[in-house]
């Protein structure tokens, strides 16, 4: 039990360094990675690389519907972590296949909120790995769509009298 | 036994009628239930399902940590119904006020919207301000009208004599007030 979680610990030791210090020799090889600190509960004894694989598999999956893209589109967005730049392309493949255009772009937007305050760092990297996807699929960045400002103004429901 | 249901049931029937005859409507009425999902169809009207949402009911919220609401923002108008036949096409074809329609067609806000600051802090601190000055108004208002005057022990004279008289009587000495005195040349030490 202990050595479990000592492994654990060590691994989630080092996915936490990757997540502080990515140095730029880690962004070029690519090392900015989806990490996954779950060391308390006992039966999430996953790596790194699996859960990728797994997500990526989820989402490359011919038949899959919208109904399932939003769900895992959703959980990742809850978890403590910024998706791999393969998970994206696996998702935005799967938007083209369910053709929903403005999921793809939901979900950029979403990636870019999960980078935190550590967004001038991730988000363009991330971006760059996608950028053979986005031309292919001809999916627009929300910069690109003027989205990245706030376009519209809603009001909000306490100052409606 | 059939026929033993039968009557079963349709004494239950006599019995729902004869305890409702003399209800007025309003109340029978609201005795038929509809099934929820019937309920959130009618409220959210035509647009599309597309998802499980926060908690599984057919809503549309924006929220950065659930990206994805349950339902499309927008009724499926013909326009709308005509992108998305062009949708189904290469979207290189489509041109950006396509792409901005569509997306406003499924989702309310963007997260730029949705994040944006509402600059709510200032009406904040502005009415703590007001209502802070208020008080120091009732404090002013206070000691105008309702305190009595201070006693004639308060006055400069009387304090200056009060100060005097603790000198002559060696008030803390040897760390405190008279410590500073010098008492043979009748002044404070420098």
């Amino acid at each position: 039990m202990f050595r479990n979680a000592m492994l654990s610990g060590f691994s989630s030791v080092r996915n936490v360094k990757n997540l502080f210090f990515p140095s730029l020799a880690n962004i070029k090889q690519g090392r900015v990675s989806a990490v996954c600190i779950r060391s308390m509960s006992k039966h999430s004894s996953e790596t790194e690389e699996e859960f990728d694989a797994r997500y990526e598999a989820y989402f490359n999956r011919s038949d899959i519907d919208g109904w399932d893209v939003r769900k895992a589109m959703n959980d990742l967005q809850g978890m403590d972590l910024v998706p791999e730049p393969k998970i994206i392309s696996a998702a935005l493949k799967a938007c083209r296949r369910v053709n929903d255009y403005a999921l793809a772009v939901r979900f950029l937007e979403a990636v870019k909120d999960k980078c935190g305050n550590r967004v001038k760092e991730i988000y363009p990297y991330i971006i760059q790995e996608v950028r053979p996807i986005l031309d292919e699929l001809g999916v627009n960045t929300p910069e690109e769509m003027g989205y990245d400002k706030p376009e519209l103004y809603l009001e909000s429901v306490y100052d409606i009298h | 036994m059939n026929k033993l249901h039968r009557d079963i049931s349709s004494m239950a029937g006599h019995l729902l009628k004869v305890a409702t005859k003399h209800l007025p409507s309003r109340y029978v009425a609201s005795r038929i239930f509809i099934p929820s999902v019937a309920y959130h169809k009618e409220r959210i009207g035509n647009r599309e399902v597309v998802g499980f949402g926060l908690n599984g009911e057919p809503s549309y919220i924006d929220r950065t940590d659930f990206p994805m609401p349950a339902i499309r923002f927008k009724e499926n108008s013909q326009e709308i119904i005509t992108l998305r036949e062009k949708e189904k096409d290469d979207w290189r074809k489509l041109t950006m006020d396509e792409k901005k329609a569509l997306y406003r067609a499924s989702f309310c806000q963007t997260f730029a919207e949705m994040k944006a600051p509402t600059g709510e802090w200032k009406s904040v601190l502005a009415g703590t301000l007001v209502a802070m000055s208020l008080t120091i108004w009732i404090y002013v208002w206070m000691k105008k009208f309702v305190y009595q005057p201070m006693p004639e022990s308060f006055s400069p004279e009387r304090k200056a004599a009060q100060f005097q008289r603790m000198i002559d009587l060696r008030i803390n000495p040897i760390e405190g007030l008279t410590s500073n005195y010098d008492y043979e040349n009748n002044r404070w030490k420098d």
